[in-house]
């Protein structure tokens, strides 16, 4: 075992191919129905924006409520090109990644002068703007919403059901973990928590805290316009402004949040566990913002770093019990 | 190892009766995804509960008990979408109600569609829905096809044809007016006597008001925003239209600023809808009286919908039944066809509503029938009565 | 002259808190800072860092380069390194990532091959982390790499803004009292440290410090700030003398012996 993960962390690239085979298994081992595939489609576009929010709020330390705005500027980008152009996932996934990441540019000015509460104020007022500009232009189709937005297809099979509508994000999914990890596990990701540590001694290390913020700020960007693509691609492939609101906003947060902030797991595990949780409390609509608003309060209060910490935790100290032989303090 | 495996085989034994058992019950299955987040929205959702237990005891359908199964979509199309998904693939329901937002319908039909369940809509009246050609989809609301022309055919046959135009540049409230010229023009070869698109943010349509006054018009429409069309009716008293001629507004009259601010001037003005409290009819009053005690609240057209979508549900689930073989997929075929074999279905709604086989919106809408809903006194203490209903052929305004 | 400063001014409102101060220090030298609190010995390190700016007319001169008006980064990555009074540690990232984000500035990869995540980068972190290692294990605190640096106690604390300091190698090394708060035992084991580091890695250290004993055994010069102003500068033994020095430091009104005996502690 050890062995094992000696390898993999030469050679990351391999870990994620085993889990591309292992993913690429999961449907036909375990999925009983289309649904299932549906709500894997949907738990891949959370964990890629999920994973994006984690760099810039988990490690970047940098408060941020318009996500969700970045997210519909990608599905935006998705649905009008298509729209307008008749464009498809393969062309407007990378547009959506780019325009997002030029949104994030923006997003990180006001993160130069604000901290807490006044940036998640100054972002939130961003995000609602961006929705707010989607649904009262008619360009966008805000009424009824962008319909039929296609599926690709690969060598003439359209991946037009949601079983294999899974095949497209998952991959997708995998290749945002994968730069997420790259960047997260180098001397970025470290510069990205010294600055949410302590940007003055940050600084004073030769980092560049504008820089890394703003490196942060767009990177997630990308994240978030990436899955807006991919979501506004998901069969039956329908956009509509009502999808970019400050609940979706809270939902995604919960996600960091619960799964741990600035832990490298910490946006996946979350999105994971949230959107099954949320899946399963469906016919319990009534009490379902209840629960995720008791969830939310009660990680925080609880287990303030989420399962990654909690999990880390176990091994750290576990680890670290077994080289000193002393229990840490 | 042995106890493990004792343990983990029992498990399987217990999981696999679970869904044979499950499996034999064989309830008929409703899958229901509309809002319910506000207040009605959940006594909506009451409405079909309190509906379908009350099938149950009394003999369910053909002696078959009915699971419902409702989520809320919070008019979100991810929302719907999945939960449509859901109770396709995973709930396996034979029939989904759904679902209140058009935004959210629209994007349910295509999943609907390509699983084969049939979907009946409660509330949603984009006319983008049915255009979809699935055969899979009823809406027992009025399609906004109908509205949008319901107050050109009403007033040309009630006050006549020579109609004087005042609108705002907002574009629902332009769009109002353009399309009750094209109607008119189409059916009737009438221009409008006047036409006029007042500036932006002006407040004073005086001098239109009077220019359309020389034109002796039978009808006056005063198309904007509340404020403006509250403004204009006011204003169509103070030049001196006389109260013979009928004032339009669009469908904002139904808002109850226009008649609480406009006080006098509201008087006369209508709007159309697909159930009015004030109805006479003894099943409407015993309807109102009903929703007022059991939910508190006096029913619009929401509610209305909803009870007629269930009343006719039931006897065609009763007689799709008779031809359920087991197998779902025919099952869900023979619930489709038995509701797309509903025709001039009277309940609530003030006219007949009747459903066919093709996938066209003709034999989608089933409902063609609005009812005009007239102020009969403004002000604060405002009053309607039912002004006359409008039926459509099948394939009007399309 | 590795570090320059000249007319180096800052106030605070009406407060001069740096008042025209000319400094120079030559590579290789262990330098002092002393002064009463207020007298502007951390103002003087945050204007020299870059985290002040300085007030105009003030000239900083680093390593042959003019850093007067450069933001604190662009001062790091020119080799100029310093821990603060109140540690600013890194208190929710561990110790061994605390240590390596001070080696920021050496990284040899670019941001497009973190991104990426070629392969080579994983080795050059390898090699990164080994040599990190090796400067917890000298100041100590290998066993604690992977703890969270907000579990190490008050004295290892230190001994972390000192390492992650140095890890960036920098060419100037300023201390702001690294030994405040210290048992006896644990100040000659940092200053015994502090020579170490200074042999190892050739560093010039600008030491502040309350414990006249740490400046007066480390430091062969010794500058003395009063109000912002630089009062004396001399060896050690010269300053012991000052009496400038004295009265800015314990007021007129004890005798000389005493005075002698408090600088002596
Ligand atoms: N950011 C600031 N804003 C306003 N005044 C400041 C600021 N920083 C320092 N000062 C003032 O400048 C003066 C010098 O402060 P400084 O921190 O440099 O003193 P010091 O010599 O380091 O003292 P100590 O020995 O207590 O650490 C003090 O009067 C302080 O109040
Ligand atoms: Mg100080």
């Amino acid at each position: 075992m050890g062995k094992f993960k000696e390898i993999i962390r030469q050679y990351p690239f391999l870990g994620f191919v085993i889990a591309f085979i292992i993913l690429m298994l999961v449907p036909s081992v375990f999925f009983t129905d289309l649904y299932q595939s549906h709500l894997a489609s949907l738990i891949c576009i959370n964990i890629i924006v999920a994973a994006g929010l984690n760099i810039v709020k988990g490690f970047c330390g940098q408060v941020t409520v318009g996500h969700v705005g970045i997210y519909a500027v990608g599905s935006y980008t998705a649905g009008c090109m298509f729209l307008y152009l008749g464009s498809g996932l393969w062309l407007t996934l990378p547009a959506a990644i780019l325009i997002a990441g030029l949104f994030g540019v923006a997003f990180a000015i006001p993160s130069f002068r604000l901290e807490g509460p006044y940036l998640a104020l100054a972002t939130l007022g961003g995000g609602e703007a961006i929705r707010l500009f989607i649904e009262n232009g008619d360009f966008f189709m805000s009424t009824y919403g962008i319909s039929n937005i296609p599926q690709p297809e690969i060598f003439g099979v359209p991946f037009d059901t949601p079983d294999k509508y899974y095949y497209i994000a998952m991959p997708i999914m995998l290749i945002a973990i994968y730069f997420s990890f790259s960047v997260l596990r180098s001397s970025v990701g470290r510069a990205f928590m010294a600055v949410r540590e302590d940007p003055i001694s940050a600084a004073a290390s030769g980092i560049n805290v504008k820089k890394h913020k703003m490196l942060a700020f767009v990177l997630s960007a990308m994240f978030a316009g990436g899955a807006g693509a991919v979501y506004a691609h998901l069969p039956p492939g329908y956009i509509h402004p009502n999808n970019y609101t400050v609940i979706e906003m809270v939902t995604f947060l919960a996600m960091v949040v619960f799964g741990g902030l600035g832990h490298i797991w910490g946006g996946i595990i979350g999105a994971i566990i949230i959107t099954i949780v949320y899946d399963l409390t469906r016919p319990l609509y009534e009490y379902q913002l209840f629960i995720f608003g008791l969830t939310i309060v009660l990680t925080i209060l609880f287990m303030p770093k989420g399962i990654g910490g909690f999990i880390d935790k176990y091994f750290i100290d576990r680890r670290f019990k077994t080289k000193t032989g002393a229990a840490s303090k | 190892m042995k106890k493990i495996n004792i343990i983990f085989s029992s498990l399987l034994l217990a999981v696999s009766l679970l869904v044979t058992s499950v499996a034999q019950a064989k309830d008929i299955k409703i899958g229901v995804s509309f809002r319910m987040l506000s207040d009605v929205g959940y006594k909506h959702g009451e409405l079909i509960q309190d509906t379908v237990a009350e099938w149950n005891s009394s003999g369910g359908i053909n002696g078959k008990k009915v699971d419902l199964i409702l989520y809320n979509d919070e008019c979100k199309s991810e929302k719907g979408v999945a939960n449509a998904t859901k109770l396709a693939y995973q709930d396996n329901v034979h029939v989904i109600i759904g679902s209140s937002c058009s935004s959210v319908t629209l994007p349910m039909v295509p999943v609907i569609s390509k699983a084969k369940v049939p979907q009946i809509i409660p509330h949603s009246t984009s006319s983008k829905i049915t255009l979809t050609g699935s055969e899979w989809i009823f809406r027992v609301p009025v399609s906004s096809r109908f509205y949008k022309i319901v107050q050109a055919k009403f007033t040309a046959e009630n006050a006549g044809t020579k109609i004087a135009h005042i609108y705002v540049p907002d574009q629902a409230s332009m769009d109002f007016s353009k399309s009750m010229i094209a109607y008119v023009k189409d059916e009737y070869g009438v221009d409008p006597v006047y036409e006029a698109q007042a500036g932006e943010k002006e407040t004073d349509f005086r001098s239109y008001l009077l220019k359309a006054k020389a034109t002796n018009p039978d009808a006056l429409v005063c198309s904007g925003l509340v404020d403006e069309t509250v403004r204009c009716l006011v204003q169509s008293y103070e030049v001196g239209i006389p109260k013979s001629v009928a004032r339009v507004a669009n469908s904002v009259a139904s808002k109850v600023e226009v008649p609480t601010n406009a006080g006098k001037a509201a008087v006369g003005v209508s709007y159309a809808a697909a159930f009015a409290a004030s109805d006479t009819r003894p099943i409407a009053k015993k309807f109102v009286k009903h929703i007022k005690s059991r939910y508190g609240v006096v029913p619009g057209h929401d509610f209305s919908q909803m009870e007629d979508l269930l009343t006719m549900l039931k006897p065609a689930l009763e007689k799709a039944e008779k031809r359920f073989s087991g197998d779902l997929a025919s099952d869900r075929k023979a619930v489709r066809d038995s509701i797309a074999g509903i025709t001039n279905f009277t309940g609530l709604a003030s006219g007949p509503i009747s459903f066919c086989a093709a996938g066209t919106p003709e034999c989608r809408d089933g409902n063609r029938t609005p009812v005009m809903i007239e102020y009969t006194k403004g002000g604060k203490n405002w009053k309607t009565k039912v002004a006359g209903t409008v039926t459509f052929n099948a394939s009007a305004g399309l | 002259m590795l570090l320059k400063t000249k007319k180096l001014m800052k106030a605070f409102g009406g407060l001069k808190a740096i008042n025209k101060v000319d400094f120079e220090l030559p590579a290789n030298e262990i330098r002092g800072i002393i002064g009463p609190n207020g007298s502007g010995k951390s103002t003087f390190f945050n204007l020299v860092s870059g985290v002040y700016e300085p007030d105009p007319g003030s000239y900083i001169e680093f390593d042959g380069n003019d850093i007067t008006n450069e933001p604190p980064h662009k001062v790091g990555e020119l080799g100029l390194a310093r821990t603060f009074q109140l540690l600013r540690l890194y208190q929710d990232m561990s110790v061994i990532n605390n240590v390596m984000s001070g080696y920021h500035t050496l990284v040899p990869y670019s941001f497009i091959d973190a991104v990426t995540g070629r392969k080579k980068i994983w080795d050059q972190e390898k090699t990164i982390k080994e040599e990190m290692m090796e400067l917890l294990s000298f100041v100590g605190l290998a066993d604690y790499a992977e703890l969270n640096a907000s579990e190490l106690s008050g004295g290892q604390r230190r001994l972390l803004v000192l390492a992650r300091a140095i890890a960036g190698k920098p060419k100037l090394l300023m201390l702001d009292e690294p030994a405040a708060g210290l048992s006896p035992v644990n100040v000659d084991n940092l200053m015994k440290i502090l020579m170490r580091l200074k042999e190892k890695y050739g560093l010039t250290l600008i030491i502040i410090e309350h414990i006249l004993k740490v400046v007066m055994d480390t430091c062969s010069k010794v500058t003395v700030l009063d109000h912002g102003e630089k009062i004396a500068e001399g060896t050690p033994t010269q300053i012991k003398d000052d009496n400038a020095v004295i009265e800015a430091y314990l007021g007129k009104k004890m005798d000389d012996e005493e005075m002698r005996k408090a600088l002596a502690v």
